[in-house]
């Protein structure tokens, strides 16, 4: 199996953050994964994404063209990234930062408004996480001890935040079945 | 030990410094390397090691090669044009034997270029711009384990040789993470009191320098340094081959492009193209003879790198007359995707070996 994820939006709204938490998953679930950064002289505002690529194979963790999911958290990133979904594959777009549009047939789209979510949950940078959640819900092979253990190690030295990002990974998780229908229509 | 754990690339090279036991590290900060410095600048203050943020490339690598002479276990890193500036210093640490590792994460350039994956630092590495009669050992990382093994070798090459050894990292790799397994050093230490300059209490002074007035010196010391060299080429090439054995047509890579290739190299295997892929993984010494071996019997030779064609020339002088040889390459920016390269051989086999 191989499996490859872009993970974009702007400087600021935890995009690093997911992609290295989703690699840390993938790696708990003894899976070759890569985790790929990129990002230019801008941070904070600027453009920024990451490639995360999953398989069961060494060979297959580099250099994909296209993406099986894509997470755009940003118009720019929706805009910019639409072009890399594989056929076939899935974005999922935060429609309170992008308008619902959709530009191609060959993929599906799931709109859903995380940043507003994340507001009403009482912290507007838990986005990210609810994103995951709804990524993690369309594969559906990923074990929740390794999730939790996913976010207590990379928010080791920030221990309060870690409940609030997995109830908004759960959150996330859930969304998606009860909002599917309208969201997917 | 032997649990995986998700390591950068540039972290995973910091660490095994560490382990090796590196004492004195001398940088100053560039993208994409500054995690090394970042690292060390951490870690080294609690284990009470020396780390200098030096006020240039050309002052870190100066200080290198003071405390190299020292004794030392010393690392430097950089990147592309910052060290374009260290070529100076490299020349005279070859001339004066010092054991230095120097860590080039490269950008892309020529001139100031821009923080861009790039493999444009082969030449640079491999024939070197400094002057003189020298050679540095030059060893290339694939994934982030080998970043962890490849610093051992350098450290342990650089000594044993008492040669200045470049480990040469792609910048994708600096960069990437993925799980890794921090090993322990497998060398052994190399006794270097026979020529450190440590104080000459007890023994005679000495003093390590390259200045030779002396014609006869001069040359004789040149000498000595050429039956170095080829006591490393002939002892230390380092190769990885993949399904090479019964390969009509051979792939060329260094370093991550290597990994992708593989991927492509299956691709081929299921449409029955006899495809194999050679990796040199020291680029100094580079396995020529190997490389002869193979070409006896494969046809074709396909060399693909992230810059415009300069391992072609060491794969030409490999495979000599022996077989064809085509080139892959893209100079900067986003890095040779694998349908990319796909689409590429078959342009490559569909021109020009139309026999297969």
């Amino acid at each position: 199996m191989i499996k490859n994820f872009i993970i974009s939006g702007s400087g600021g709204q935890g995009i690093l953050s997911i992609g290295t938490i989703l690699t840390n998953i993938f790696m708990l679930g003894n899976k070759f994964v890569t985790y790929c950064p990129c990002y230019g002289a801008e941070m904070r505002g600027g453009a920024v994404h990451c490639e995360v690529n999953m398989s069961d194979d060494e060979l297959y963790t580099l250099q994909n063209e296209k993406a099986d999911f894509v997470i755009a958290l940003n118009q720019t990133s929706f805009d910019k990234f639409i072009s890399k979904v594989k056929e076939g594959g899935t974005i999922i777009v935060n429609s309170s930062m992008a308008k619902i549009e959709k530009t191609r047939n060959d993929i599906k789209y799931i709109f859903a408004p995380f940043t507003q979510e994340a507001i009403k949950l009482g912290n507007i940078k838990i986005a990210n996480s609810i994103a995951l959640g709804v990524l993690s819900k369309i594969l559906g092979n990923l074990t929740m001890e390794n999730v939790k253990k996913a976010y207590e190690k990379i928010l080791k030295d920030k221990k309060e935040l870690i409940q609030k990002n997995i109830d908004a990974y759960l959150f996330g998780y859930n969304y998606i079945q009860e909002k599917e229908q309208i969201q997917c229509q | 030990m032997d649990e995986k754990v998700l390591l950068k690339g540039n972290i995973a090279i910091a660490k095994a410094a560490l382990n090796c036991g590196c004492s004195c590290y001398f940088g100053y900060p560039i993208t994409p390397q500054t995690d090394i410095g970042e690292y060390l600048s951490l870690e080294m203050q609690k284990k009470n090691l020396a780390y200098v943020c030096a006020e240039s490339e050309i002052g870190a690598i100066n200080m290198a090669l003071g405390a190299a002479s020292s004794g030392e276990k010393v690392m430097t890193s950089s990147s592309s044009c910052a060290v374009a500036l260290m070529q100076e210093a490299l020349s005279y640490a070859s001339s004066d034997e010092l054991p230095i590792v120097l860590v080039n994460v490269m950008r892309a350039g020529p001139g100031q270029g821009y923080i861009y994956p790039s493999q444009g630092d082969y030449n640079q590495a491999t024939i070197g711009g400094g002057n003189g009669d020298y050679k540095t050992i030059v060893l290339s990382p694939s994934s982030v384990q080998e970043c962890i093994d490849l610093t051992y070798k350098s450290f342990y090459l650089a000594q044993k040789y008492k040669n200045p050894t470049i480990l040469l990292v792609d910048g994708l790799l600096g960069q990437m993470a993925e799980p890794a397994i921090i090993t322990k050093n497998p060398y052994p230490d190399i006794d270097n009191s026979s020529w450190i300059l440590d104080g000459a209490k007890n023994r005679p002074s000495r003093n390590i320098h390259s200045l030779e007035p002396d014609q006869n010196k001069l040359n004789q010391h040149i000498l000595k340094l050429y039956q170095k060299y080829q006591q490393i080429e002939k002892n230390e090439p380092v190769w990885e081959e993949y399904l090479c054995e019964d390969a009509d047509i051979i792939l060329t890579a260094f370093g991550t492009m290597a990994r992708s290739i593989k991927a492509v190299c299956n691709h081929f295997r299921k449409t029955r193209i006899k495809m194999g892929v050679f990796r040199p993984v020291t680029l100094y010494p580079f396995p020529y003879k190997r490389l002869r071996e193979l070409s006896v019997k494969a046809r074709y030779f396909i060399d693909i790198e992230m810059n415009m064609g300069q391992m072609l020339k060491d794969i030409r002088l490999g495979v000599l007359s022996n077989a064809q040889i085509s080139f892959i390459g893209k100079p900067v920016g986003d890095w040779l995707r694998k349908e990319e390269i796909i689409s590429a051989v078959n342009n490559i086999i569909k021109e020009q070996y139309a026999s297969i």
